[in-house]
């Protein structure tokens, strides 16, 4: 009886399988060029320099991190590394190394100088090493490994190696970090740390920028500046599809630049281009109305804000408490969020978006309410309104979603004026505190609350390190010390959302929107899915196109 | 004649000192650090410090600019902070394309626009010459880029003629739309001033006394007034050179064209100093020298020009 | 001749100019237009239906965003319910401010320099035309680009001297023209025999008969001033919100021009036009009635 059920398991299943490849012909197509939309040209392409998003989405083709974030953006999965513990209380972590893995073997129609060998454990401390002797403006992300200071400042030290990265056998590797750091293994699946080999990064040096190696689904072919960048399928990746067969289905992924967005709008329509991610606004009816089925948007794991200076100006310190709070009750964010933003941004009660790892349902935020905002404001000396100047960069939303509070606000009293200025004036004025009140948005970088409390909050961040509100709490900076140290997942995430609940009462922020992404694609491009991470982290390694 | 080129080239040494001098005292005035730039939204100190040693940015202004002079002596612009791209090789990548661009508006305004100039001239007060003086009027007063877009829309997206933007490698259908965008201004500008010269040359008393001899009206309009008429015509050739590339920067960002103007725009928004002073200067250098080959074609076209 | 007998002569030829420009009918209609640009301006909030940042989206909800004209907002709305048209009408200030404050900006600077550079000759000249020279060779967009972006402080104030420190030049290069043809004159000569001071020369005696260029000069700049701030706000640089500049209209409306939403953006692409052409005419006008020859 027992035989015969197997048997007739495994010929249903059989049936089953050989059915629903014929029925839906979901069966994967081998081939063709996905053609990738960026609005400008990836500034760089060495996965040691990345900070934006265009070049971020050039680094995911052609490069593979330890672990990776899942696609809910709940935690991560496993990458190169199969596996990995934590011991001593969370200060050594171990992770095992899957083997066979190999660097690209081709690249610009040229064999790379590693001929295409596998990965292995000294590659990695090769390359986190690589990351401090290129300055790598994320290095300092590990700043918690041992030997890091040391090792940055090598030239007084004499340090050889970053002593906290041990290489244990060639498929073991091992971090040995100066305290317990909980969100550390979310951390590296940042896409700053990926492997590269070493002879082709030391061939090309500082022009590894353009002539990357990596190991990931693609590999670089040719890059005319802002027209294209071309990547060509990787035969030798690491992946299989369930069925067994040698991921990536596509040829190539070219990524396509075209500055200006209606015009972008337009070629996708004609047909010109493949995926278009992050759509403005304005073309978001248009989408709904014409391109649902091909269209994906989900919460994006981002706050949007209004920063005030908690630290000097017109807003600052306890005594400006019930000014900032009356300025938070006095914004409809629904309302603008429905009216400008075409309801995609939700409003934001706190500063952690839904979904991520110690979201507060229960978190006791502000809601629009003009009689409390009046109340609030005529305690706090200024009954009939006050006078503001907002800094945004420029960019069309931003300019959008101000004006449309400008106009709101007016109602009672508050006088906005907006000022447009280029990014790099406005993060001059910001590290230095020279604001009262300013735009910016935070994105997550690896998914653990740390990432927004600690980073953006924390008095020791003051400034360029990501604290620009210049907010600064004994008690809210002990409760997120204390939930970075910690190891029980449960305890941590109780003490972010006290931490977090602090902040909100006391109005460190304007609190606005979370973010959102979405990403259209032609009705061709199939087996696409995009994470919770953001619309430019899609992977595109089991994507195929059927036309 | 050779001591005149050799005398123009010495003087465009100052020139080129004082653009290079400018440019780095605007360069330098400018708020946005382009080293904090470079970190993205945040970044440690230590870092910011480091990569802007390596950008030669503590170092003190006086040295700076001598060691800026010294290596644009020396041809040398350095390599891009974004991309540390050397600037140089990103300059004439993109100036290709922007000269492609150019060279065809600038071929087809001066076909299209001398043309017409000659025609409304010879036709002076005509239908023709009403009509093609309002367009060109015209021609210069609408803004470029709406008007590459009300073209693209209609021609690109609505009738599909045309396959769609960017540099399509090299097939000429992507050229069209850019060119005609670009080509406007010059073409208009060139009409009315071949009108208002040939207008001039026509009235003078040599092109009388060959009319008198009785010289076919074809022999008279084209070999002697003409000729007479282009010399102020190629002298606004030449200042075009400076409009032209300044056209472009919004002409390529609306047809994705991977041009120079665009590249130079977004070096400015993105503080990127070694990619907008050596485009500045590279830019100047051809404005001067196509305006030294103009005054020099003056000699081809009417032999009396001395250059002394 | 004496200076008086000059002065005199030159207010005929002014009437004679007026009289050739009468008879010109393009000069005319152009007049016509750049009245009619300045008059909507002046009376603004007389003729405006509208107020021109007020957004009827926070009264009337979603149907008076980016409505079509109907009778009620004739170019209809934009994305906050802002009515077109009284945006366009407001917008007559700005542009209008920005062509007139730039133009002075580069009369202030371009004249005297232009003067001093062609009466004294020699090294003025030589340090003067250099300086034309180096900023003439500068790609003129980039250089106003860079110039606005040295302000922290954005705002009209800004563009106008951005645009005044390029355009000056140009101006100048016509006085410097002009001052070097006329000091030669017998008038000229005749002043300085008599004695006279040479401040009073070069502006009461040589400055006045070389205006005409100037004027016409200044005229066809007008339109250049106002293309450029279009250009300027399409790249994002310049006016700041809510005002209602013709430029940002053009930048902010394009974006919904794909989706038959054409009258954000094709209103105050028209406006500016309208406006560049009417200065067009009027400057072309201007050169034939002043008999100017214009050198580069």
């Amino acid at each position: 009886m027992k035989k015969h059920g197997l048997i007739l398991l495994t010929l249903a299943l059989g049936l089953s399988a050989l059915f629903a490849s014929v029925a839906f012909a979901d069966e994967p197509v081998m081939g063709g060029v996905l053609r990738w939309h960026e609005i400008n040209d990836p500034p760089k392409v060495d996965p040691a320099q990345v900070t934006d998003t265009t070049s971020s989405r050039v680094v995911y083709l052609m490069f593979d991190s330890l672990v990776e974030n899942d696609a809910d953006g709940k935690g991560v999965t496993p990458a190169l590394a199969e596996s990995w513990e934590g011991s001593d209380g969370g200060k050594v972590w171990t992770f095992h190394l899957r083997k066979g893995v190999h660097f690209h073997k081709e690249t610009e129609g040229q064999p790379t100088a590693n001929g295409g060998r596998e990965v292995k454990a000294a590659d990695w401390k090769y390359s986190f090493e690589r990351l401090v002797y290129e300055n790598s403006p994320r290095a300092y992300f590990l700043d918690m490994v041992k030997g890091y200071q040391d090792f940055i400042s090598r030239d007084e030290t004499g340090a050889k190696e970053w002593a906290g990265i041990k290489v244990v056998d060639d498929y073991t590797l091992q971090f040995e970090l100066e305290y317990p750091f909980a969100p550390f293994v979310a951390v590296l699946a940042y896409n700053t740390f990926v492997v590269v080999p070493k002879e082709d990064a030391e061939k090309w040096g500082k022009e590894f920028n353009f002539h990357p190696v990596g190991t990931g689904p693609f590999c670089f072919d040719k890059w005319d500046h802002d027209q294209k960048l071309a990547t060509k399928r990787n035969p030798d990746y690491w992946r299989k599809d369930d069925a067994g067969r040698q991921l990536p289905y596509l040829d190539g992924v070219e990524i396509v630049v075209i500055p200006d967005p209606t015009i972008t709008y337009e070629e996708y329509k004609k047909g010109n281009i493949d995926c278009y991610r992050d759509i403005p606004d304005e073309f978001y009816e248009d989408v709904q109305a014409n391109y649902k089925s091909v269209f994906q948007e989900r919460p994006q794991l981002g706050t949007y804000y209004y920063g005030f200076n908690n630290e000097m100006g017109d807003f600052a310190g306890p005594e400006k408490l019930k000014l900032r709070q009356a300025f938070n009750y006095a914004v409809d964010r629904a309302r603008i969020s429905d009216l400008v933003l075409n309801g995609r941004f939700p409003a934001a009660r706190g500063v952690l978006p839904p979904g991520f790892p110690g979201y507060n349902e229960n978190l006791k935020g502000y809601e629009y309410n003009p009689e409390k905002a009046k109340e609030l404001m005529k305690e706090s000396g200024y009954p009939d309104g006050f006078e503001v100047e907002l800094l945004v960069n420029n960019n069309p939303r931003h300019r959008a979603v101000g004006e449309a509070i400008q106009a709101q606000v007016a109602e009672l009293g508050i006088k906005m004026s907006i000022k447009v200025l280029d990014w790099g004036v406005m993060l001059d004025l910001c590290d230095r505190g020279e604001v009262n009140l300013f735009r910016m948005g935070w994105v997550v970088d690896y998914a653990d609350p740390d990432n927004f409390l600690y980073v953006l909050f924390h008095s020791s961040n003051k400034g360029a390190k990501g604290n620009y509100s210049r907010y600064s709490n004994p008690e809210f900076d002990k409760l997120v010390e204390q939930a970075r140290v910690d190891t029980d997942y449960a305890k941590r995430m109780e003490l972010y959302q006290k931490a977090e609940q602090i902040l909100v009462d006391d109005a460190a922020w304007l609190f606005l929107f979370h973010y959102s992404n979405s990403l259209l694609y032609q009705p061709w491009v199939k087996n696409i899915h995009m994470p919770a991470f953001g619309d430019y982290t899609t992977p595109l390694y089991n994507v195929w196109v059927q036309k | 004649m050779l001591s005149y080129i050799l005398r123009r080239l010495l003087y465009t040494i100052p020139v080129v000192w004082g653009v290079v001098t400018v440019v780095f005292i605007l360069i330098n005035v400018v708020p946005g650090d382009p080293a904090r730039l470079m970190l993205g939204q945040r970044g440690d100190p230590a870092t910011l410090a480091k990569i802007r040693s390596d950008m030669g940015l503590d170092l003190p202004i006086y040295q700076q600019y001598f060691n800026f002079l010294r290596d644009v002596a020396k041809g040398d612009l350095g390599k891009s902070y974004r991309s540390n791209e050397q600037v140089t090789t990103a300059l004439l990548e993109r100036f290709k394309a922007t000269f492609r661009l150019a060279l065809w508006a600038i071929i087809l305004a001066a076909l299209v626009g001398i043309t017409a100039g000659v025609i409304s001239a010879v036709k002076q007060y005509s239908a023709f010459d009403y009509s093609a003086m309002i367009i060109a009027i015209s021609g210069v007063s609408a803004p470029v880029f709406w008007v590459g877009l009300l073209l693209l829309l209609a021609f690109a997206y609505n009738l599909n003629w045309i396959p769609g933007v960017g540099y399509g490698d090299g097939d000429w259908r992507y050229l069209i739309l850019p060119v005609i965008t670009l080509g406007v201004r010059p073409a208009a500008l060139l009409a009315r001033i071949t009108r208002s010269c040939m207008l001039e040359v026509l009235s003078q008393d040599y092109v009388r006394t060959a009319r008198a001899k009785g010289l076919a009206e074809r022999v008279v309009v084209g070999r002697h007034a003409f000729r007479n008429a282009l010399i102020p015509v190629i002298t606004i050739l030449g200042t075009q050179i400076s409009d032209l590339l300044s056209g472009a920067v919004l002409t390529e960002t609306i047809f994705a064209w991977p041009g120079i103007g665009r590249l130079e725009v977004e070096a400015l928004i993105n503080r990127d100093f070694p990619i907008m002073r050596g485009g500045i200067i590279f830019m100047a250098l051809i404005f001067l020298v196509a305006n030294l080959i103009v005054d020099l074609s003056y000699g081809f076209i009417d032999p009396r020009v001395r250059y002394d | 001749m004496t200076a008086q007998q000059i002065r005199k002569s030159g207010g005929s030829l002014w009437y004679e100019a007026w009289l050739r420009f009468r008879r010109n009918k393009l000069a005319m209609v152009g007049l016509f237009m750049v009245v009619s640009i300045v008059g909507i301006a002046i009376f603004a909030p007389y003729v405006a239906p509208h107020d021109p940042i007020k957004q009827l989206i926070w009264t009337e909800g979603k149907e008076a965003k980016l409505a079509a004209p109907t009778t009620a907002h004739l170019m209809g709305t934009d994305l906050y319910g802002r009515d077109i048209m009284s945006r366009i009408i407001y917008g007559a200030r700005i542009s209008l401010q920005i062509g007139i404050f730039s133009t002075l900006v580069s009369l202030l600077l371009g004249v005297p320099l232009g003067a001093l550079a062609g009466y004294f000759g020699g090294k003025v000249d030589d340090f003067i035309s250099w300086i034309i020279n180096v900023i003439f060779a500068f790609p003129f967009l980039l250089f106003v680009l860079a110039v606005v972006a040295v302000f922290k402080n954005p705002s009209m104030v800004v563009v106008y001297i951005a645009i005044g420190v390029v355009q000056w030049v140009s101006i100048a290069r016509v006085v410097r023209a002009q001052f070097i043809y006329l000091r030669e004159r017998e008038f000229v000569e005749a002043a300085k025999a008599l004695g006279l001071p040479t401040w009073r020369i070069v502006f009461v005696h040589i400055l006045p008969n070389a205006l005409a260029p100037v004027i016409v000069q200044a005229t066809l700049g007008m339109g250049g001033i106002i293309l450029l701030e279009a250009g300027l706000a399409f790249l994002g640089f310049g006016a700041q919100p809510p005002t209602p500049s013709w430029g940002l209209m053009i930048s902010e409306g394009q974006r919904y021009l794909g989706q038959g939403i054409w009258w954000w953006a094709v209103f105050p692409g028209l406006a500016i036009m309208y406006t560049v052409l009417g200065f067009n005419f009027l400057g072309d006008g201007l050169r034939d009635a002043l008999d100017v020859r214009l050198k580069r």
